[in-house]
């Protein structure tokens, strides 16, 4: 079976994860039978709100991982909104001629912020997917700067020539899953928490098997935990083929 | 490898959309699973009023059925826990009770929780403390439980040094922090990760206070296996957390 995985981050200084421990993290992921990842940066190193020398830092570090392990990395380039326009089109143009096929935006704001415009408006300038990462709030009450699912959909009905990655699979649940339904432009990754029973099943059904991706989110996360969410649903294999391959294949244009 | 699987539960979970087994159809699905023994709890014990009808249920189910190992939940918050005891406890397959303190509305700290220990002790019975049944960020939104303080488990622990007990439900964090500890204590993967768990693990936590736990139905059984079986871990320890801690700790 034929995978990519669409949300990692070789990177991760919580875990002493630098360019050694990306190289054992892209070891370990080709053990698992994965042909190809995103690494999405380490997103929260220094805080959540990052200065435009960090943010710069943070996409050289994943730059580096794309140089040392050619055709099996693509880098999505971090990005601070919070930072203004300029800053976010630089900082884009930049990952741009570094080869990144997308950007990936965590909680220094909502994804319903008014300063998430210059970096929608510089995804569709530049053909490149938004993973934004996404979580209920209903019980962890931060929605001031951390995306709700319903937040997503604002974004996605706001731009909806712009695709959309809305992380975390088992973080947005059910609601979440409704939530953008009725937004084509958005796809989920599979990733989050545990691997709660019956989810990955309930996207496919009501989003179609093409709006769903398979995630890890290693190193927080197992490859093969995150990987047995959907070769051990109840999805049939043609199914399971399109989510560990096929969507992010074409989303994002891998051979 | 054979498996005994420290976390599994019969009857139906409102909040999720996870299968609801009877005692023969869980059986059924952890065979299809390559797993041939279980400790089974009762969902249906953890939201009613009292934890007996579902214990009732599940020693009459799981009688007969090869593998299930049946473990009540007691509540030491309700006046009849004692006689709940030694109900469950008349039944000779029983070997442990769960407690969830979180769900049940009491501390370990309570003054009821040490006469339990001392009444499983002079039973000879083990004791399963629930530390997180589901991640609290996920809770049904009317819902507001929060894990089990791990302080609290090691002030019980502390109060009672000899006391056998498996902590079901911790955190990758909180198994590196609290089993090194409290060398006594055996804890299950049910939440245990990170993208090479078992390593990762190893670096703080000793192979024998592991052991294998799938939390069928609420998590997916077949990623319960994957921590074992894809990690590169030695066999002989892969075998220990696979089922020898689990059918060591048991009486």
């Amino acid at each position: 079976m034929r995978i990519i995985d669409v949300h990692t981050h070789p990177i991760l200084r919580e875990d002493q994860r630098g360019p050694a421990g990306a190289a054992q993290l892209i070891r370990r992921a080709r053990a698992h039978g994965i042909e190809h990842l995103v690494a999405l940066g380490d997103v929260l190193a220094f805080s959540r709100m990052q200065t435009v020398e960090q943010v710069q830092l943070i996409n050289d570090e994943t730059a580096a991982v794309m140089r040392a392990h050619p055709h099996f990395v693509t880098g999505f380039c971090y990005l601070n909104p919070l930072l203004g326009a300029s800053a976010v089109e630089a900082e884009v143009a930049r990952g741009v001629a570094r080869g990144f096929r997308g950007l990936k935006l965590e909680i220094a704001n909502n994804a319903r912020d008014a300063c998430m415009a210059p970096v929608m408006r510089a995804a569709e300038r530049h053909g490149l997917v938004v993973l934004q990462h996404a979580w209920s709030m209903t019980n962890i009450h931060q929605r001031r700067f951390h995306t709700d699912p319903e937040d997503v959909a604002t974004l996605a009905q706001r731009f909806p020539r712009v695709p959309i990655i809305m992380a975390h699979l088992t973080g947005c649940g059910v609601r979440g899953i409704l939530a953008v339904k009725g937004c084509l432009n958005v796809v989920i990754d599979t990733s989050g928490a545990a691997p709660e029973a019956g989810l990955v099943e309930f996207a496919v059904e009501q989003l179609g098997a093409r709006r769903v991706l398979y995630g890890s989110d290693a190193p927080v996360r197992d490859f093969g935990v995150a990987l047995a969410r959907i070769t051990g649903s109840r999805l049939d294999a043609r199914t399971q083929r399109m989510l560990l391959h096929d969507n992010a294949s074409a989303l994002l244009r891998l051979p | 490898m054979n498996y005994l699987d420290a976390n599994t539960w019969i009857g139906a979970w409102p909040f999720t959309f996870c299968d609801s087994h009877t005692a023969r159809s869980l059986q059924t699905h952890l065979k299809q699973h390559g797993i041939q023994r279980a400790l089974v709890s009762p969902l249906g014990a953890v939201l009613a009023p009292a934890p007996g009808p579902a214990n009732r249920e599940l020693l009459r189910t799981t009688r007969g059925l090869v593998g299930l190992i049946p473990v009540p939940v007691i509540n030491p918050a309700l006046a009849n826990w004692r006689e709940e005891l030694a109900l469950v406890a008349a039944d000779t397959r029983v070997r442990a009770v769960r407690i969830l303190p979180n769900y049940h509305g009491y501390r370990l700290r309570a003054r009821a929780v040490n006469e339990l220990v001392a009444a499983l002790t002079a039973r000879g019975l083990r004791l399963i403390v629930q530390m997180r049944l589901i991640d609290h960020r996920h809770e049904y939104h009317a819902m507001k439980i929060k894990p089990v303080p791990a302080a609290d488990l090691a002030a019980l622990l502390d109060r009672h040094p000899r006391l056998a007990v498996l902590a079901s439900g911790w955190l990758q964090p909180e198994l590196k922090k609290w089993l090194p500890l409290y060398p006594q204590l055996l804890a299950d993967l049910t939440f245990a990760e990170w993208y090479d768990t078992l390593n990762h693990l190893r670096e703080k936590v000793a192979a024998r206070q592991l052991a294998f736990a799938s939390h069928t139905p609420l998590l997916i059984t077949a990623a319960a296996r994957a921590k074992l079986d894809t990690s590169t871990r030695s066999k002989n320890e892969r075998v220990a957390l696979a089922s020898g801690n689990l059918h060591r700790w048991l009486p």
